[in-house]
């Protein structure tokens, strides 16, 4: 039976991450052309329901619906008012009641797709829940990282930053690892987890980890709202310690290193603004390749909704 | 109450083997135990054969939520879980709403207690007013109403210059402090261990640390102003050894385990299930294990359940949200037959010892005994049989039990409270 719904990486087998990957190559040429759009789901209600502020994975997941003429909804939800799972659950009971056929939503709690996933037949895709997964955002990575390297397995990847709260570094690493990715963790001691995968190096030093010879660092954005509960000293010296400075920069650049980053960039905080006219960044390649991974997952869920097509 | 005749059973007690007897009841009180006694006219038989006859358990930790939580759990529904689980008698913890820090509100729910429920119901009272942690509760007037347990269970005493000075004000009045250990700012959502799960989940842990610093410093505040301490439902290894060093130096501390932490662990939670969700959290394996020998080793004095009724729809919601807590009254008894009596771990000694006697002479009350003179507070058990917990099965208005639908080995067949015979399953 067809996956309905697209929560974490840690449930996709390596065949589904293969062919998704190889489907998203097909949707992305498309962009090229005049038109962009192909009729795959139309007539399909997709419902955006975003209880975080978004706005570039917002706009990919829209695009790529409307790229597939699906209709798009956005289902508003006012911030304020929904701070208890309660609401949540009288929202799925109107979204089910409305019969719509995909469900992308985001979240503050881990989880939360999940549950909606239980209570109703539409697709759901999780387009982050707190700092449990981003499932999207790992496979429009791993696409990305595929373009440069066709044979992914046995090439390393740094991620440096906030471990500890990043859904992006969770669901990227996870899915790297299936595609025989090494991965290792370089960031300031409280935002690492001690315990965690055991396949997944610990760096303390940026030195030490890039004497391991990563073939791209994945650059975490330093979430700057996260600063009064002081999880290291200072944006400066979070730069200093473990962003890309310029002298660091010529070095990267010297030894080839690809540069990732899942947006939007604090420049002079993960990295200097050199970086980003550096023509082995791969940070504008991974926004247009989110709408195709996009297009993708939309076309491969299939409700259970025992309707007729 | 017919006279009861419990024949050939195994008789427990919270030391020594197993004795097989018969045992005599009249009027609500043991009149005879020994072999072959004589059938008296009218007499009911129960034949216990192959079963075990002990000392009904008492529960020194209960949530039943009454007032303010009545679609969770009331006191009727709560005592009659506890009954159904082989327990005669409870205290309740005072996180109601409102909270229980006053005289008036003793009255209130000892009295709802004495007109619903059919075994004894003893109440804790607030260490400050609405748990806030701010200022002294009404201490002299719940002491008058009964109470002996001082706690703002839920949570801890945030100021430990507000807790010292209640224990240097109620321990005079002989009232004792039962410490649920935690500081707030170490925890993270208050709604897993931080490990190996809550990585995986994503959502930040609460470290062991946070209990055991909490731990340490009431045991020391206790230990310099002369109070009686009651560490809570103890979840991690290091806080296990906390308590021992302390007892070793003559502090005046005992403690408790509830049975979900040693039976249960933090990867339990697999995909967010919120029936293993409480606070404080699961840990790991060897904490389990660790725990356990804590148990046999007398460093925790009772088990209680911190049995935490909620409904259906509060644990359907995503895991963080989800109210922390599972039961217990019913299942307790079943399961730590079904995981450590039944494979050897331990003896129906250490039941008795740690789930009956020990919590009811926390509370100063008589242990209950089968002997001679004694009053009639005793549970027939079949190791033999099993238990299905079941929604039908259980007496408690909620199910958020691991063991929902689960069949365990042991059941509860008979419970005898005086002159009442208040569970006799067929």
């Amino acid at each position: 039976m067809p996956r309905k719904d697209l929560l974490d990486i840690v449930s996709l087998s390596r065949e589904e991450v293969d062919h998704l990957l190889d489907q998203a190559g097909p949707f992305k040429e498309l962009f090229t052309r005049s038109v962009k759009k192909v009729p795959a789901l139309k007539g399909k209600c997709v419902l955006m329901l975003f209880y975080e502020p978004s706005t570039r994975t917002h706009s990919s997941f829209e695009v790529a619906a409307k790229r597939l003429s699906a209709d798009v909804t956005n289902f508003t939800v006012e911030h304020s008012s929904v701070v208890k799972g309660e609401s949540v659950r009288e929202t799925i009971d109107t979204l089910q009641a409305m019969r719509t056929d995909f469900i992308i939503v985001r979240h503050k709690m881990a989880g939360l797709p999940g549950v909606i996933a239980r209570h109703t037949r539409a697709c759901v895709v999780n387009a982050g829940d707190g700092s449990h997964a981003h499932p999207t955002q790992a496979l429009l990575d791993a696409f990305t990282l595929r373009e440069v390297y066709p044979d992914l397995a046995g090439r390393r990847v740094l991620i440096v930053g906030d471990i500890l709260h990043s859904r992006v570094a969770r669901s990227t690493s996870q899915i790297l690892k299936k595609l025989g990715v090494e991965v290792a963790y370089l960031g300031p001691g409280p935002l690492v987890p001690k315990v965690g995968p055991e396949n997944i190096r610990r760096f303390t030093d940026y030195n030490e980890a890039m004497r391991w010879n990563p073939n791209a660092l994945y650059l975490l954005r330093v979430q700057m709202e996260r600063q009064e509960a002081q999880f290291f000293p200072s944006l400066r010296e979070y730069h200093k310690v473990y962003g890309v400075t310029s002298e660091r920069f010529r070095q990267i650049a010297d030894q080839g290193i690809y540069i990732m980053h899942p947006g939007p960039v604090n420049r002079g905080v993960e990295l200097c603004d050199e970086v980003m006219n550096y023509p082995r960044s791969l940070i504008n390649q991974q926004v247009e390749n989110g709408i195709a991974i996009r297009m993708a997952v939309l076309y491969g869920l299939k409700p259970h909704n025992g309707e007729s097509d | 109450m017919a006279n009861l005749l419990i024949k050939g059973a195994q008789v427990a007690a919270e030391s020594g083997p197993l004795q097989l007897a018969d045992v005599w009841i009249e009027d609500g009180t043991i009149r005879g135990v020994g072999h072959g006694l004589p059938v008296p006219a009218g007499a009911k038989v129960v034949d216990a054969s192959g079963k075990i006859l002990m000392p009904a358990m008492f529960d020194a930790h209960v949530h039943m939520r009454e007032p303010g939580g009545e679609h969770k759990e009331t006191i009727k529904s709560g005592t009659e879980a506890a009954i159904n689980g082989g327990i005669t008698g409870v205290v309740l913890m005072p996180n109601t709403s409102p909270a229980i820090d006053s005289a008036a509100m003793v009255h209130s729910v000892l009295n709802i207690a004495a007109r619903d429920s059919r075994i004894p119901v003893f109440t804790s009272g607030c260490i400050t007013k609405g748990r806030a942690g701010q200022e002294l509760a009404g201490i002299d007037g719940m002491r008058a109403a009964g109470v002996l347990m001082l706690t703002d269970d839920g949570d801890g005493v945030g100021d430990p210059a507000v807790l010292m000075r209640a224990m240097q004000y109620a321990s005079e009045f002989g009232m004792f402090f039962a410490s649920h250990c935690e500081i707030p700012s170490l925890s993270g959502p208050r709604a897993l261990n931080e490990g190996v799960m809550s990585y995986r989940l994503g959502i930040m842990g609460t470290p062991a640390c946070s209990e055991e610093i909490c731990m340490d410093r009431d045991i020391r505040l206790a230990h310099a102003t002369g109070a009686h301490v009651h560490i809570q439902h103890v979840s991690s290894a290091l806080g296990m050894e906390t308590i021992r060093w302390w007892k070793e130096r003559g502090a005046r501390v005992t403690a408790e385990v509830a049975p979900h932490h040693l039976l249960f662990h933090e990867e339990d939670i697999g995909e967010f299930d919120t029936h293993y969700k409480m606070n404080p959290p699961l840990r790991t394996r060897e904490d389990n294990a660790q725990l356990l020998q804590g148990l046999i080793d007398g460093v925790f004095d009772l088990i209680a359940t911190d049995h935490a009724p909620h409904s259906v729809f509060e644990k359907a919601q995503d895991f963080v949200t989800a109210p922390n807590g599972i039961t217990g009254l019913e299942t307790a008894l079943v399961s730590l037959h079904h995981s450590f009596v039944r494979t050897g771990q331990f003896g129906w000694d250490l039941l008795v010892k740690r789930f009956s006697a020990e919590p009811r002479r926390m509370m100063r009350l008589e242990p209950a005994i089968i002997a001679q003179g004694a009053k009639a507070d005793l549970i027939v058990f079949d190791p033999a049989a099993q238990t299905t917990f079941s929604a039908d099965f259980m007496r408690s208005r909620s199910q958020n039990t691991p063991y929902l639908d689960k069949s365990l080995c042991g059941r509860v067949d008979l419970v005898v409270l005086g002159d009442n015979i208040l569970l006799e399953r067929a």
